[in-house]
């Protein structure tokens, strides 16, 4: 009996979360909108493949200027980014700062930009600032925690009588600068794509074209856009190391689009028209308010929208987590050095580059052909894009260990040694991207999937900013209580280490 | 490395200088989305604003939007002072910018109307009667489209009885008519409605297999896209403005401009024809 | 200088402060009072896990701005260079703003004061350099070499030489000896401690056994330390 006693061996922390996620998701699938609507794909397919073979780099107008608009936005967005949010980092700690960085981040660039074009117009100013705010909001957040993971024994050694400037830079900043710096690049890398997006609401940048391409089925310019845009991340350390980037940004501030006159008017008139419930428009004074029309006007946005929007989305974001934790396991693999040769390993790295370059509009795209409108096609491209992404950043971490020196076979090794070192990093990049999955989800209105953001949409094209306003509200405390739930179950897992 | 990282500095400072820098200046301002064929669309409406530029004797300058409710916003915010629209865009635009005024019309936009198609599999033919497509997965075109979404939804409505989420298993909007096309041709959706412009120029174009998909409803007529000219006009560029601009419209007939719209000539319009739309938007609650 | 009546600590696993009495915290000093004077160069010894860093430590929080400390841990920052490192014991003597220009440019008058002293530490590596790329000896010469450059009244160290040879050691301490008016330094090589230093505190699990000046130290007393440790 002592010997059974003792084989008990409790589930490890992450064998705990990854279980959850994967418990989750089985538990939800029954009533997530899943099927598979498969005619005659192959006609559409061929087409595409088609325009790949044949792209064609000549039929997009004005390509040159649009990429360096891609750029441009991208430069000055994250730059605007860097500076507002990396001074919030050193605050974050303080419930406030961090709920309303949530709260920025929340908000898809799509949707920011629709609100800033009520006010600016169709202006590189909307453009900039759609990226800036959001991005402002996660270089807060990531930047807290990579400073957070610094050691504190450095402070201890500077005289106190330095003030909290020195001592701070030289004490902590100092020892994750390279990390804050290969943070810093890998989210110009999400700018450029954030910018490309833009294009799609009108932002005279790549993906611009490449939604009008895609759209109308003009598959070899798009195509050729696609690659175009696959080589222009693929290529940024050649063409953007981090000494220039301040060139970069001068020119980008010279090369950028003419900015129309900003008129003040139209700010009075968002704030004080645009965003006003249609019950209080007309009224002067409290006492003509029609409180009941207010009130069905409100309940019925949270009931016809905010609800069952927000459990779409929710469904919608559980299942491309489990989905994307799939990718990024299977996708890691084929892109680590630990397990193949040399070229098999770029080739695996180009595979990574696609899966996270190609905006998940395009690959819903394509697996709404192949599958037929559900959420299924919308979870294989949220996980696709994720999971590359999370993949991405966890190989450039594997690659960096140092094989153990054992006597093993290379898969044992990749099991045994480099999987366990990785994987809690792996399962943290994971959360945080659930907070991008949801906001992603936005973008799939084209399923027939009612999301919150295919309901903000809506009320946008329907010139009802203020029903518009409450839905992004609606999703804005999703996110933070999202954020708030995995900041205190990573929370957990520290204190549970530590004691 | 620092070489490479030097040539491509420089290279970059040259590319931008001939990336030219544009000068703000008072231009009348115009927009247009056509309802098919996107493709070169500055460089097909740079030519348009040539001959405006021509017949106005002002300088003119094409806006590129990506869809309706930016038209409509731009519009609003004087960013554009004339916009193709359609029908439902220009009446919303209209709304929010009181004394703004429908000129012209394309000749096919007295009595436009939208096709409903079916994937082969329905069993769905032509009929003259609105077809039982009842459960069956359904997509519009663009949200903010009078042809792909408000004119079927609204006679969805009537023959129905219903509203599309009831009426259907999934209701999808594919964001463009030739999307909707390939989407019901693929399978994706059982049913889907389009203009009927834009299916029979795929149609001749070779990209509909018509085995696969075909029309199985024809709507009633309703007026669509048409030239709205800014309330502000005539007090920006002088008194008389919008009657120039109106005039240079209808006297627009080169087949090379015209078929940027596609239309086959622009003829009069004004506000109240268009109220049949503003009806239709009310009664299924697109506009209030 | 400082006088310490009835000490307690404990040491608490999961936080560095130490001093507040917690459940599941162990005690590592005992009542233990000392007075050092001014002047006075002290050595702190004992076997392991007699208390000596604690001690220190607490010594530390109670001098901080008068005393430099070099500590076991030394606190280097790994991405930054020799210079740097050392620069960083002089953060309070400057302006934050020059610091920070500093931090991307290292100014003239800094850079010579501080070759000066890596050449006294036998430190003959380029200022430039980043301290992960240095051997346990020479990282052990940075860490001690910010903690001089603090120019401070009093240096307490932690076994600061624990990664040098004997010789080394002894002409290091003569260094410190000579740029500090009052040392206390954990020691651990006994003999170092006796030649150099005035008096001499050992430590026996938290408890102080021996506090002596150097004329009357008796040799057996420490032994008898040292051995009843290795018999335990």
């Amino acid at each position: 009996m002592a010997l059974l006693q003792n084989t008990v061996y409790p589930l490890g922390y992450w064998q705990k979360v990854t279980l959850s996620i994967w418990f989750i998701a089985v538990v939800i699938i029954p009533f997530a909108d899943i099927e598979i609507v498969n005619f005659d794909p192959l006609l559409e397919l061929s087409l595409m493949a088609q325009g790949l073979i044949h792209a064609d780099f000549f039929a997009t107008e004005y390509l040159f200027q649009a990429i360096i608009q891609t750029l441009n936005f991208a430069i000055i967005g994250v730059s605007l980014g860097l500076l507002i949010g990396a001074p919030l980092a050193l605050i974050y700690q303080h419930p406030l700062v961090s709920g309303c960085c949530a709260f920025l981040r929340a908000i898809h660039e799509i949707f920011w930009a629709l609100l800033f074009l009520q006010v600016f117009g169709l202006s590189p100013i909307t453009g900039i600032l759609a990226i800036a705010i959001p991005f402002a909001g996660t270089f807060a957040r990531v930047f807290h925690d990579i400073i957070n993971q610094s050691s504190d024994s450095p402070l201890e050694s500077i005289d106190s009588r330095a003030d909290i400037i020195s001592r701070y830079t030289y004490g902590k900043i100092a020892q994750v600068l390279p990390q804050l710096i290969t943070y810093t690049r890998y989210r110009f890398e999400c700018a450029l794509r954030s910018s490309a997006v833009l294009g799609f609401i009108g932002m005279p940048t790549l993906g611009y074209y490449l939604e009008t391409a895609f759209k109308q089925g003009n598959y070899s310019e798009g195509a050729a856009l696609l690659i175009i845009f696959i080589a222009l991340i693929g290529t940024i350390r050649y063409w953007c190391p981090p000494k220039l980037l301040g060139i970069y940004l001068v020119v980008a501030c010279i090369t950028l689009v003419e900015i129309p006159t900003l008129d003040s008017s139209l700010l009075v008139r968002f704030i004080s028209q645009d965003i006003i419930p249609p019950a209080l428009v007309n009224t002067l004074s409290f006492a003509d308010v029609q409180w009941s029309l207010l009130y069905t006007w409100f309940s019925d946005i949270i009931t016809l929208q905010a609800i069952p929007g927000a459990i779409s989305t929710l469904t919608l974001a559980l299942l491309a987590l489990a989905a994307s934790h799939f990718v990024t396991l299977n996708a890691h693999a084929i892109a680590s050095k630990h397990l193949w040769p040399g070229p098999l390993v770029y080739l695996g790295q180009f595979i990574l580059l696609i899966g996270r370059s190609v905006p998940e509009y395009i690959l819903a795209f394509i697996f709404l052909i192949l599958l037929g409108p559900s959420m299924l096609p919308a979870i294989l491209a949220l996980a696709i894009h994720n999971g590359s992404v999370i993949a991405y950043l966890t190989v450039q971490q594997s690659n960096a260990i140092a094989p153990p020196l054992m006597q093993i076979s290379t898969l044992n090794k990749f099991n045994y040694h480099i999987m366990p070192s990785i994987y809690p990093n792996m399962m943290a990049l994971l959360f945080y991207r659930f907070e991008i999955i949801v906001r992603e989800t936005a973008v799939f209105g084209i399923l027939g999937i009612m999301t919150l953001g295919f309901y903000i949409d809506s009320n946008f094209s329907e010139i009802r900013y203020s029903n518009a306003l409450i839905l992004i509200m609606c999703t804005a405390l999703l996110n933070v209580a999202i954020d708030h739930i995995s900041m205190r179950l990573l929370n957990s897992h520290k204190q549970s280490l530590t004691t | 490395m620092k070489i490479l990282t030097t040539m491509i500095t420089s290279l970059t400072l040259i590319l931008s200088l001939l990336v030219s820098v544009n000068v703000i200046a008072t231009h009348f301002t115009f927009t247009a989305i056509p309802d098919e064929n996107e493709s070169q669309l500055r460089t097909r409406f740079e030519k348009v604003a040539l001959y405006l530029e021509k017949e106005l004797g002002v300088k003119v300058k094409y806006l590129p939007v990506k869809s309706y409710s930016a038209a409509v916003t731009a519009f609003r915010n004087n960013q554009v002072q004339l916009a193709w629209f359609g029908g439902l865009s220009g009446v919303q635009a209209r709304i929010l910018v009181p004394g703004s005024q429908a000129i012209a019309q394309g000749y096919e936009d007295q009595f436009f109307k939208s096709y409903f198609i079916a994937h082969h599999s329905t069993g769905l033919t032509i009929n003259e009667n609105f077809p039982d497509i009842n459960d069956k997965t359904f997509t519009f075109g663009s949200k903010g489209s009078t042809s792909g979404r408000l004119m079927p939804q609204y006679f969805i409505e009537q023959h129905l009885a219903k509203k599309p989420q009831q009426a259907f298993k999934r209701v999808g909007f594919s964001g463009d008519h030739s999307r909707t096309i390939a989407q019901v041709q693929a399978g994706a959706y059982q049913v889907g409605a389009v203009n009927y412009k834009v299916w029979q120029s795929a149609l001749s174009a070779g990209k509909i297999d018509t085995n696969k998909v075909s029309v199985i409803w024809e709507t009633p007529t309703y007026p669509d896209y048409q030239w709205t000219i800014h309330a502000n006009v005539d007090a920006e560029f002088g008194k008389g403005f919008a009657n120039k601009v109106q005039a240079a419209l209808l006297n627009m007939n080169t087949p090379e401009l015209l078929s940027s719209f596609p239309r086959s000539s622009f003829i009069n319009a004004e506000n109240k024809d268009f109220e049949p739309i503003l009806t239709v938007a009310k009664k299924i609650g697109l506009i209030d | 200088m400082i006088t310490i009546d009835n000490l307690n600590l404990y040491h608490q696993k999961t936080a560095s402060n130490n001093t507040a009495k917690r459940k599941g915290a162990t005690q590592v000093i005992f009542d233990l009072s000392l007075t050092i004077n001014k002047g006075e160069k002290v050595a702190i010894i004992g076997p392991s896990g007699a208390g000596k860093s604690s001690l220190l430590h607490h010594l530390y929080q109670r001098l901080q701005t008068s005393a430099a400390l070099c500590s076991q841990r030394q606190g280097l920052v790994d991405n930054l260079s020799i210079f740097h490192n050392i620069f960083m014991g002089a953060l309070a003597r400057h302006h934050w703003l020059f610091n920070l220009i500093n931090l991307m440019r290292p100014f003239k008058q800094d850079l010579r004061n501080i070759g000066l002293l890596c050449q006294q530490l036998e430190l003959d590596e380029p200022l430039a350099k980043s301290v992960d790329k240095l051997s346990g000896g020479q990282r052990q010469r940075v860490a001690l070499a910010r903690a001089l450059y603090q120019q401070q009244d009093i240096f307490l160290g932690d076994e600061p030489f624990s990664a040098l040879d004997p010789l080394m050691a002894s002409r290091l301490l003569e260094i410190i000896l000579a740029r500090h008016k009052s040392v206390i330094m954990v020691v651990h090589d006994r003999a170092l401690a006796m030649s150099a230093f005035d008096r001499v505190i050992a430590l026996d699990k938290g408890r102080l056994v021996l506090d002596s000046k150097k004329q009357s130290i008796n040799q057996q007393q420490i032994s008898k330390l040292y051995q009843t440790d290795a018999v335990a």
